[in-house]
């Protein structure tokens, strides 16, 4: 394994590789700093430059850009006091009350190495449990993935935010146009209307983009001309030693870190319920076991660290599906499997048998990608806030237009970018009737892999059903799947409500 | 029936319409066996018809939402929507016969005119400048530095 990670670092301490990390890194962080650019649009529009590049160099870049963009949503979180991602809505309950303080420049200084601890404990993780995982996942069957796949595509939908029905039919609806094109095992054409360019279906990139970069710039759209300039924080960094904050301020913050890189990971690992809910349990927890839970909200350091250390944590959390088993946790998770799909290389138990040297410079690239983070974040502050004053009507059709070359490129087809305009006005609709659209990605990949497998499933048992019950892993995935939605409309019907659910409604 | 009523029966009757539909198009699918192409297509068809009937009946039977408590406040400028809409229709219209670069100033130039906001002043020269800058950009970096060949159009000439 460490001879592995060692080739891992040498392929990434390649010249060519070591500036597309740091570019990553910087993109990354300016596309999470900035309210309305997410890390899904990070990576969607730099998916078109790594076409031209090898695996390595294309998905070193991908996850440089992931590791930004989710820490990057710190900066305005502070600064701006309105989180720059979903990951980052609890960091403004101390954020901007530290920045009132006059304490900015030690709140950024605090998120931004608890950070770079969640992300270092996850990628930890992820290099221990994903090979394992794999070795485990390489003896299942078409039973066991389509039980998982259910499972998944359960999970999410009932997991997140807004109501269970509205999260199943997003999800359904995702596994419903996943059917577009040529059948498994039978070939039969379904839904192409005589259309040649249907016949391969969507792409999960152009689906991707639309559903969730050009739904944005229309949403953007509705408000952005009554806007009014936002005030950005001033911090100085003059006279600031080291991050800001003392060592034993650092020292003191370490059960806390532990405890929220944790429920980042663990949290992360599920599919459906990423960044976006883990940082804010962490901040409930970290309350909840604080000696003085009074200080919390007033601007103290511990509820900056809990929500930074555990939606960092989230990011190798969501990579262990991704890699061992080839299921996205979230969109994020969903754009990387489309990167890895457009260089050839199908993530799942195999890749670590097939492609070890590829996984384990993907490693490097995290760890790499991370300590940039930790660098260019703090000491390049200056250049990033003078970014969040970029005015959005002149940012949002330039990336309009990276988004029509980004479809164009995959096949040089109008047919794509037709597509992405198609799929952007079913994500406002999702946005305008408050339907998840996390499910319906995930409904659109697991859907093919759920189908196929169910298919070659009844064909292994001949045609019995009971194969998918009988075979232990299948049966106890579908079983909790069951599960999920008993419990779930168990807590609808008692009309419970989570401290966190309650916290990402409002 | 009050705002928020109202939209989640037209949530569920869409939803409910978007699974009719695709039951619909499954039925046009040929039958081999009670296991075969069209299966799942079925499976799913109902269970979009049946969350669709879910949301309109929870939708119907919603309560009344309070009126203090309904949101106050401009409301979405659906014009401006409409406005970039038509402006991406028509951008990608025109790509391939007007070409990457002109097709691309025109729209940035259009589409920072249509997104300025209303307390802001309307800078041509500089909008101008920066859509030409843009589009020119992108696509000599795409062309020549990522072998992408964007669709040159009128400008067939250039390398």
């Amino acid at each position: 394994m460490f001879e592995l990670l060692l080739s891992g670092f040498g392929a990434v301490f390649s010249l060519n590789i070591l500036v597309l990390v740091t570019l990553g890194v910087a993109v990354g962080i300016i596309f999470g700093a900035v309210p309305g650019l997410t890390a899904v649009m990070a990576i969607a529009l730099c998916l078109p430059l790594t076409f031209t590049m090898g695996p390595a160099a294309g998905l070193s870049l991908l996850v440089a850009l992931y590791i930004g963009a989710t820490s990057g949503g710190l900066i305005a979180a502070i600064l701006l006091k309105i989180p720059g991602t979903p990951s980052s809505i609890a960091t403004t309950f101390d954020g901007g009350p530290m920045m009132d303080k006059g304490e900015g420049i030690k709140a950024l200084g605090v998120g931004v190495v608890f950070s770079f601890f969640g992300t270092i404990f996850s990628i930890a993780a992820l290099i221990f449990i994903a090979p394992w995982l794999a070795k485990v996942a390489l003896s299942f069957g078409p039973h066991e993935y389509f039980g998982i796949a259910i499972f998944s595509l359960t999970l999410i939908a009932t997991l997140s935010s807004g109501s269970m029905v509205k999260g199943l039919f997003a999800g359904a609806i995702g596994f419903a146009i996943s059917t577009v094109g040529i059948a498994p095992v039978d070939a039969i054409r379904r839904f192409t209307f005589g259309l040649p360019n249907l016949n391969s279906g969507f792409d999960l990139l152009v689906v991707l983009v639309g559903v969730f970069a050009i739904a944005e710039i229309i949403k953007v759209a509705e408000a952005v001309r009554r806007e009014h300039k936002t005030a950005v924080g001033q911090v100085s960094m003059r006279s600031i030693r080291g991050f800001g904050f003392s060592l034993k301020e650092f020292f003191e913050q370490i059960p806390n870190a532990f405890r929220s890189a944790s429920i980042g990971l663990g949290i992360g690992i599920l599919p459906g319920v990423g960044a976006g809910t883990s940082n804010i349990v962490a901040y409930i927890a970290a309350k909840k076991r604080s000696k003085h839970p009074e200080r919390f909200g007033k601007g103290c350091i511990d509820g900056i660290v809990a929500p930074e250390t555990a939606n960092n944590a989230g990011i190798g959390g969501a990579m262990i599906p991704l890699l061992t088993l080839g299921i996205p946790g979230d969109a994020v998770t969903a754009i990387l499997l489309g990167g890895f799909m457009i260089h050839g290389i199908q993530p799942g138990p195999m890749l670590f048998v097939s492609q070890g040297e590829l996984v384990y410079t993907i490693f490097a690239a995290l760890i790499l990608a991370s300590v940039l983070m930790l660098i260019l974040e703090f000491y390049g502050l200056r250049l990033f806030v003078k970014l969040l004053a970029v005015p959005k009507h002149i940012l949002l059709p330039i990336i309009m237009v990276l988004c029509v070359v980004g479809a164009f490129g995959l096949s040089s087809r109008i047919f794509d970018v037709w597509a992405i305009v198609v799929f952007g006005l079913l994500g406002y609709g999702f946005v305008k009737g408050g339907i998840p659209a996390a499910p319906f990605i995930i409904g659109f990949i697991l859907g093919p892999m759920a189908e196929t497998n169910f298919r070659r499933g009844l064909m292994l048992s001949d045609g019995n059903f009971m194969g998918f019950l009988s075979s232990p892993i299948s049966g106890s995935f579908l079983g909790l799947a069951i599960a999920v939605i008993v419990w779930h409309l168990w807590v609808a019907f008692r009309g419970q409500r989570s401290k966190a659910a309650e916290i990402l409604r409002t | 029936m009050d705002g928020a009523k109202k939209r989640e029966v037209v949530i569920g009757a869409a939803m409910l319409v978007i699974g009719l539909a695709y039951l619909y198009l499954t039925t046009n699918l040929p039958r081999k066996a009670f296991i075969d192409a069209a299966f799942v297509p079925y499976l799913l068809a109902a269970a979009l018809c049946l969350l669709g009937a879910l949301q309109l009946l929870a939708a119907w039977r919603q309560a009344p939402t309070d009126a203090k408590t309904v949101a106050t406040g401009a409301g979405p400028d659906y014009l401006t929507v409409g406005k970039t809409l038509g402006l991406i229709v028509g951008y990608i219209a025109i790509l391939e016969w007007v070409g990457f670069p002109l097709a691309t100033v025109a729209y940035l130039y259009l589409q920072f005119l249509v997104l300025t906001p209303l307390e802001q002043r309307v800078s041509h020269g500089r909008y101008l400048l920066i859509a030409v800058c843009a589009a020119t950009l992108i696509f000599v970096v795409f062309r020549h530095g990522f072998d992408l060949l964007l669709p040159a159009g009128l400008l067939d000439f250039i390398e």
